[in-house]
This record gives C-alpha cells, structure tokens and sequence, in this order.
C-alpha cells in the first residue's frame, strides 16, 4: 500500500479558496477531515482525486509527483457524495466497471469475491435504485475496492444511513483497515462520526486548515472556540464572554485557566441523586433524559453550563429553577488559543 | 377562548372530486382534439379502401421512400445531433448562447423558408455548393438527399435538446466515481454517460423520426418528386405527406383518405411498440429505473 503526501495543496475554484493542506496518509490509517457546510471538505476530496486543477503544492504517491496526473491513473477510490452508483447496471455490473474497464481476466471471478465479501451475492441482479442505503453503501465500497486502490476517499460515508448500517459501515472500514491496510480519508461533518474511525483529523474552516492532529490531541487541546464546538465540547466559552458580566468566583475559576481565546470542557458529571456536590451551584434551565445521562443546564454567573446527571436517577429529578451543585478538576479544563497550526508539524 | 363554548365548526367543502372532474374535462378536450379528426379520417375511408391503398404498389413506394429517407434522418441525428447535444451541455464555450439559437431556429422557421433557403443554397446553378453536390455525385433537387437534407434541417434540433436535457440530467458526481474507477473520459461517455442518458435521447430521436416523416412544407420546394438515385432506387415518387397533399389536390379525397389512415395506423403501431418495450424494460434505455 502507498503512503500519500500532500504538500501546501491548494485550490481554487471561483472565488473559493482552498489550504494549504499538508496531509500524511499511511497504509492503515485513516483521516477524518471535518468543517461544517462550505467549509472546502469535498473540494479537498476532488482536489485529491484529480477533478479539480491544483494551484500550489504538490501530491505525492509514495514519493512520485502525482499532482498533474489524470484521475484515472491516481489508482485512487473515489466515493463521492450520494455514492455516485450506476443506475444502469446491476450490483454486479456495478462492482465489475472498473475490472471491465482495465480488461483484466479474472473479472468474474474477483467479482463474485467482492460480492460475496461484502454479503451481495443475493443482491446481484438489483439495480441500485431497488436497494437500501446500507446496501448501496456495500456496493459502492465493493467497487472502490475491485480496481485495488491504493487510496480510498470518501465523501459523507454516513450520510442518509440508519444505526444499523452505520454501526455496519463502521465494521467495514475497520476491516479496510486492518486486512486491506489502504489508508482511508473520509470528509463529514459529524464529529462522533469520525472519532469512531479516525485517528487523524483535520478542522477545514472557509478553505483554511483550523486545526490538525490525532484525537488524544485534538480533545486534549482543541485549537480556538470553533474547533472546540465542532468536535463536540459542549460548555466553549471565548475570551470575550469570560470577560464581560458579573464576575462570580466561577466566571474567575475559568478565566484563570483560559487561554488566549477562553476555555473548554465537556459536560461535569454529577451524581444522579440529591442536589449534587462541589464549589458550583447553578440554577436549572432545563433537564432531558439521554442514553448518556440526564442533560441538564444550569446558569452560574451569567454562564449557562451543560451537565450530566449519571444515573442511577433517584426522584425528584431536577426541574427548572432548582439549585444544583457541581464539581470539577483542572484537569478537564482546556485552555483554547494556542497559534495552531503554524507551530505544529 | 372562554371555556365551554365550543366556536362554530365551519362545514368543510370536499373539493377532491370537482378537481378531479376539472382534470378529467381539460384533459379530455385535448385529447378529443386528437381523436376526432383521426375519427373522421377512418369514416371517410372505408377499411376495404384502406386494404387496397396498402396493396397499391404506388402506395407502397411513397411509404418506403419515406420510412428509408426519415431512416436516413435519424441516423445523421445520431451521428452529428448527439454530440452537438454533449458539447452544450457540458461545455462553457463564447458563443454557446448564439449556437442554442440556431438550434432552435428550424423550430420556429416556417418549413417553406427552409426549402427555399436550401433550394438558393444547392440548387440555383453557379453556387459554390451546387457545384461541389454536382460535382460529387450527389445533387440535391428531386433526389432523396434533397428529401434527407430537409428532414434533417427541421428534425435533428428534437435530438440536439433531448440530448441537452439528459446530458444534462447526469449527475457529474456519477462520472466523477467512474472516472476515479479507471475509466478514461471516452470510456465513461461510452459505459456510463450515453446509457444513462439514453432514456431521452432516445425520446428526442423519436421526436427527430416524427417530425421527419411528417415533414412537407420544404419538400414541396426542394423534392416534390424523388427521381431514383444514390441509396433510392425505386420508382419515381414522393414522401408520404407529399403523396397524400397530391391525392387531395387532385381532387382524390377518398384516397387521400384512405392513405392518411394507413399512415396513422403504422405510425400508431410503432409508438406503441416503442412503449411496450419502454413498459417490459426489454430496451436498453429503461434499465436501471424498474428494478429486477
């Protein structure tokens, strides 16, 4: 399998801009790109895959320049939003295109390997409008896989899928990873999504690259308030907001260990019973039971603070206007504002 | 609201079926406008006199001329229709809005003009195109070309925006899967766009094949008659719409009649063919959209 190597890849496409990007995609391991709508995830993907022009920096497959290649020489499996299946031909004609257009001879043979892979065989004869998008998600990556990519790209791979076939796509890249060992770089915009496969990330933001690393350092040290959201802290609060207002003893317990621009930290767990324990006290704003644990929000000085009461629950549950108290150490505090990612590699 | 006074429930008008009795007589209106002169037709030729018309051997040659020369037409609009089609729908070029416009002038052109356009083009003796047409063997004036030229001229423009449109349709991110697959840009067109396109081609071809049978204001100019030649060669003739108008000129409203009937019924049995094979799936076009 290939190592890959963008180098400042950038792009431009009307007057959208885009990187630069540096990437470093090894056999076995896969890349999460994230950004919200807009954000330049799927120009990245194209950019990649040969559809859009480069403009600065370069491509590299296993050390060869590939930047000005033609997209049918990348030996790159490209998924691209909605999948981009051919209605006109069965799952197997499907899964046969890219081993009829390289006139190899093992065609029926390696086929019915990829459907039976894939659990397709009974399905062979359906075209893709008459399958479930859990099953149109296995076509497509049985074909990604047939023309043997040194690379697979894809776009919203969870887009439109229920739990199961989530939880069943989920399976699919682990065992990409760990047999077939191609590097795989997905683009989504949901943060869960993409820690549940990644070990590499990377924030896109209107073209630019707001942050980039692994998941330990990403939820260790997000970036700025942005990037703090968009992986999922649910309490960001930026400098600005620590600054004004009140200034109760928990607003100033945060400003000290606020970075340059503020502080974030996921949900304080309190003890499902009782008024809760700690320094803080909040007022209730609201309160819903989750798998995870009652989400409840609190306001303590001026500040509104999601918390989650661990069940056991014992009633009466907390309702709107109660005080409840909350504790937590420094060590799930996140200081946000380092000069990421010029000083990082 | 104050309590236990109940506000006046309005009666509710059920509109459904005076909508559907609006759709239906619309509907009906139009396709009584279909129906009735085809009617009137089949009353005014007895089906006796329908038999014969098909038996006559005059009959016969008028209808092959115009089934081989409209052939000839649909051919040519596959062959330079289609990818004028592709080349406007994916490509931005300078120009592309004036090029839309030519496609669409032999629509609105009345058919007269076009006869006489091409008529000054390739038939009046000392221009540059009669002399090359003449000069290769293939003059234009009372010769199936003539008849071809017009039937292309007014016909293909149905293919060019068929095409257009389904081209068009094609969801780029499709292409983009295919070409990521291995396939080169020729490949994908030949494996993947043109088949996912051809549902409409192949409706703006059937269009092409309509207007071409059909045709008569440019033939009455530039090939009332079709003298045997190049791929003809039969007997001296017209097209089918040229034959009837003669029939009806000359005073023969019974034959008239009896051939436009004919006419229809061929023409009716072909689109019918064309859609039962749409409805069983057993033509290439539909694949894909009714399942296994």
């Amino acid at each position: 399998m290939s190592r890959w190597v963008a180098e400042g890849l950038g792009t431009q496409l009307d007057a959208f801009r885009l990187g630069p990007v540096d990437l470093d995609l090894r056999p076995g391991r896969a890349v999460a790109v994230l950004g919200a709508s807009g954000a330049g995830k799927t120009t990245l993907l194209r950019t990649l895959a040969g559809f859009v022009r480069v403009r600065e920096g370069r491509l590299l497959r296993d050390g060869t320049d590939i930047t000005d290649w033609l997209p049918e020489e990348r030996e790159l499996g490209y998924v691209p939003q909605g999948l981009g299946l051919f209605a006109n031909r069965t799952v197997e004609g499907n899964v046969r295109f890219p081993l009829e257009v390289r006139g190899r001879m093992d065609q029926a043979a390696r086929t019915g390997e990829l459907l039976e892979r894939f659990h397709l065989t009974p399905l062979a004869r359906r075209y893709p409008a008459r399958l479930s998008g859990g099953e149109q998600q296995r076509v497509a990556i049985a074909r990604a896989l047939a023309a043997e990519p040194e690379l697979i790209v894809w776009d919203e791979p969870w887009q439109a899928l229920d739990v199961q076939a989530r939880y069943e796509l989920g399976l699919v890249f682990q065992e990409l990873r760990e047999t077939e060992r191609v590097p795989v770089l997905v683009v989504t915009h949901d943060p869960a999504l993409a820690f549940s496969l990644a070990d590499t990330f990377l924030v896109l933001d209107h073209g630019r690259v707001r942050w980039q690393g692994d998941a330990p350092a990403l939820l260790d040290h997000p970036s700025d308030p942005f990037v703090a959201r968009f992986v999922g802290f649910e309490n960001v609060y930026d400098r600005e907001s620590l600054e004004r207002g009140n200034p109760g003893q928990f607003r100033a317990w945060l400003r000290e260990r606020a970075g340059s621009d503020g502080v974030a930290f996921s949900r304080p767990v309190v003890a499902g019973s009782g008024a809760g324990s700690g320094p803080w006290e909040g007022v209730v704003q609201s309160a819903r039971p989750t798998p995870e644990g009652l989400a409840v929000s609190v306001v303590v000085d001026d500040l509104r603070v999601a918390l989650r009461l661990a069940p056991p629950w014992t009633s009466p549950l907390p309702s709107v206007g109660d005080r409840l108290r909350f504790g937590m150490d420094d060590t799930r505090v996140h200081p946000l504002g380092s000069s990421f990612p010029q000083d990082r590699p | 609201m104050s309590a236990g006074v109940a506000p006046p429930r309005r009666r509710r008008v059920r509109t459904g079926p005076y909508w559907l009795a609006l759709q239906l007589v619309l509907a009906g209106s139009l396709l009584l406008l279909f129906i009735l002169p085809v009617v009137a037709l089949f009353t005014y030729a007895p089906f006796s006199r329908i038999l014969s018309a098909a038996g006559d051997p005059a009959v016969r040659a008028a209808l092959w001329l115009t089934f081989f020369s409209s052939g000839i037409a649909v051919l040519a609009a596959v062959v330079f229709a289609i990818p004028l089609g592709y080349l406007l729908a994916r490509r931005s070029f300078r120009g592309r809005s004036v090029v839309e416009s030519l496609v669409a002038l032999p629509v609105v052109v009345p058919h007269l003009l076009v006869g006489l356009g091409l008529f000054f083009l390739l038939v009046v003796p000392g221009t540059p195109l009669y002399r090359l047409t003449t000069a290769l063997g293939l003059p234009v004036y009372d010769t199936i070309w003539g008849v071809v030229l017009v039937m292309v001229f007014v016909s293909a423009p149905y293919t060019v925006l068929a095409s257009d449109l389904s081209f068009r349709a094609v969801d780029e991110r499709v292409l983009e899967a295919a070409r990521s697959l291995g396939a080169g840009s020729a490949t994908v067109f030949l494996l993947v766009t043109l088949p996912l396109a051809l549902r409409g081609i192949v409706a703006g071809l059937l269009l092409t094949w309509a207007r071409a049978v059909s045709e008569i204001g440019g033939l009455l100019i530039l090939a009332i008659y079709v003298l045997p030649g190049g791929p003809y060669n039969g007997p001296v003739t017209s097209t089918i719409s040229v034959y009837i108008y003669s029939l009806f000129q000359g005073g023969d409203l019974a034959d008239a009649a009896a051939v436009s009937s004919l006419f229809l019924l061929i023409a009716f049995v072909l689109f019918l063919l064309v859609r039962l094979g749409e409805r069983s799936g057993w033509v290439p076009w539909r694949r894909g959209e009714l399942g296994p």
